[in-house]
């Protein structure tokens, strides 16, 4: 069976017949999901259960770190099931994505990390909610309101914090320093990888679409709701 | 087949196992916002004094919305957080110095996976009080979750260590929260 948008692939099992670059494609995104959530917790999440600033941000805050985790396990089991070998679905196994190199160094770049990388993982993940591989289409759909939850999260913590002068001044230097990382999270423009994923209707936009949909919430975000201010950064990557 | 404990790792691990196993069926915050038993007390008395802080008064909280508030307020102990740290990172040393750093965070990455269970008891005590607070939810998930952790070190650095830690799973266990110590006292919800 062909995989396409109209002919979509319901099993692990049924992934077996697709085309050799149908199942190498689907390998690469659920890898990728795999490494980078469980590095995401590592070097946000879990160190930000320190940083926050009362003990109820700090349960909250393990609990996201436990969901954030969570996400690496569902895509990990999904890996296995499709033959990813365990060391590629680890950060030691496969690099991570640059928005991870961000040193995280206080509880306001914590709420500005959830607030924007949260917000594209949002974008990312309703993309696959549409993929023409319903294993992973229905992984999408479980870890969605997860996502929303830590997106809404950034956007909490970031109004109560910027009630204050130093605190908006804190948040406005975050978004500063961590905001140009951003629009390469979406890939290059014109990539190889992105259009065989559409080909095969594994997700529906381009990179370059979904980052302009980023930009645009994030600024609705950033300057409609917090009123504070964008860097201006090169939009393609 | 059952298999016998062999040694003191396998006896370590089989305890560990079993109080794993028996998490999901505590009853978790079933007792919130009840009256304080002798019991409650002694055990919360137990928990401060063992974490190496001076005896502070044990008091009660009314409901879901005072527990929140009582966990933001800004005169939170940093005393009490940063003893609770140290003593985790002592019973983490002792635990892998018994049994390597391996087995013990694959032994703790189990637990976590089955303490991530607990928000739905939350969230079901939550609504049992007429409540729908997601947030407020993950964050009684986040601390029983926490408890379980350090419960699960205390067995596994073993010889009755992380007295603190037995005594503060005490509480979840009896369907409480211990909330910490805020302003000089300690909160049991």
């Amino acid at each position: 069976m062909s995989a396409t948008a109209a002919a979509p692939i319901k099993s692990v099992d049924a992934l077996k017949a697709a085309p050799d670059e149908y199942r190498m494609a689907v390998r690469k995104i659920v890898r990728s999901h795999a490494v980078n959530e469980l590095y995401g917790a590592r070097v946000y999440d879990e160190p930000a259960i320190a940083l926050a600033p009362t003990p109820y941000l700090k349960w909250l805050t393990c609990r996201i770190a436990m969901e954030e985790y969570g996400h690496h396990v569902r895509f990990r089991q999904l890996g296995e099931q499709i033959g990813i070998p365990e060391s590629e679905m680890t950060p030691e196994g496969r690099k991570p994505l640059s928005i991870f190199e961000f040193p995280l160094t206080t509880w306001e770049e914590f709420c500005v990390v959830k607030l924007l990388a949260d917000l594209a993982e949002i974008i990312q993940v309703e993309d696959l909610m549409k993929c023409s591989f319903l294993p992973l289409r229905n992984l999408a759909k479980v870890t969605m309101p997860e996502e929303i939850f830590h997106s809404q999260f950034g956007k909490d913590t970031c109004t109560e914090l910027i009630k204050t002068e130093d605190g908006r001044k804190k948040v406005q230097a975050a978004i500063d320093r961590y905001f140009p990382m951003m629009p390469a999270f979406f890939g290059k423009k014109d990539s190889a990888n992105n259009a065989l994923y559409r080909k095969y209707g594994i997700k529906q936009r381009t990179n370059e679409d979904m980052r302009a949909d980023f930009l645009k919430r994030v600024r609705d975000l950033v300057e409609g709701h917090l009123k504070l201010k964008l860097p201006e950064v090169a939009e393609a990557a | 087949m059952s298999v016998s404990p062999r040694g003191p790792a396998d006896a370590a691990f089989a305890e560990f196992a079993a109080f794993a196993a028996a998490v999901p069926a505590l009853p978790w915050f079933t007792a919130v916002g009840t009256p304080l038993t002798a019991t409650v007390i002694a055990a919360a008395e137990t928990y401060v004094v063992a974490l190496g802080l001076a005896p502070c008064p044990v008091a009660p909280v009314g409901g879901w919305r005072e527990a929140a508030a009582v966990t933001q307020r800004p005169d939170w102990s940093r005393d009490w957080w940063q003893a609770e740290n140290a003593n985790e990172q002592a019973l983490r040393r002792q635990g892998a110095g018994r049994f390597g750093l391996e087995p013990l965070l694959a032994a703790l990455t189990a637990l976590t996976d089955i303490s991530v269970g607990l928000h739905e008891c939350a969230a079901a005590a939550l609504a049992g009080a007429g409540l729908a607070d997601a947030a407020l939810a993950k964050v009684a998930a986040g601390a029983a979750a926490q408890a379980c952790h350090q419960r699960g070190l205390a067995l596994l650095a073993g010889d009755g260590a992380g007295r603190a830690f037995t005594a503060k799973f005490e509480l979840f266990a009896a369907g409480r929260w211990p909330l910490g110590i805020v302003g000089g006292t300690c909160f049991v919800f």
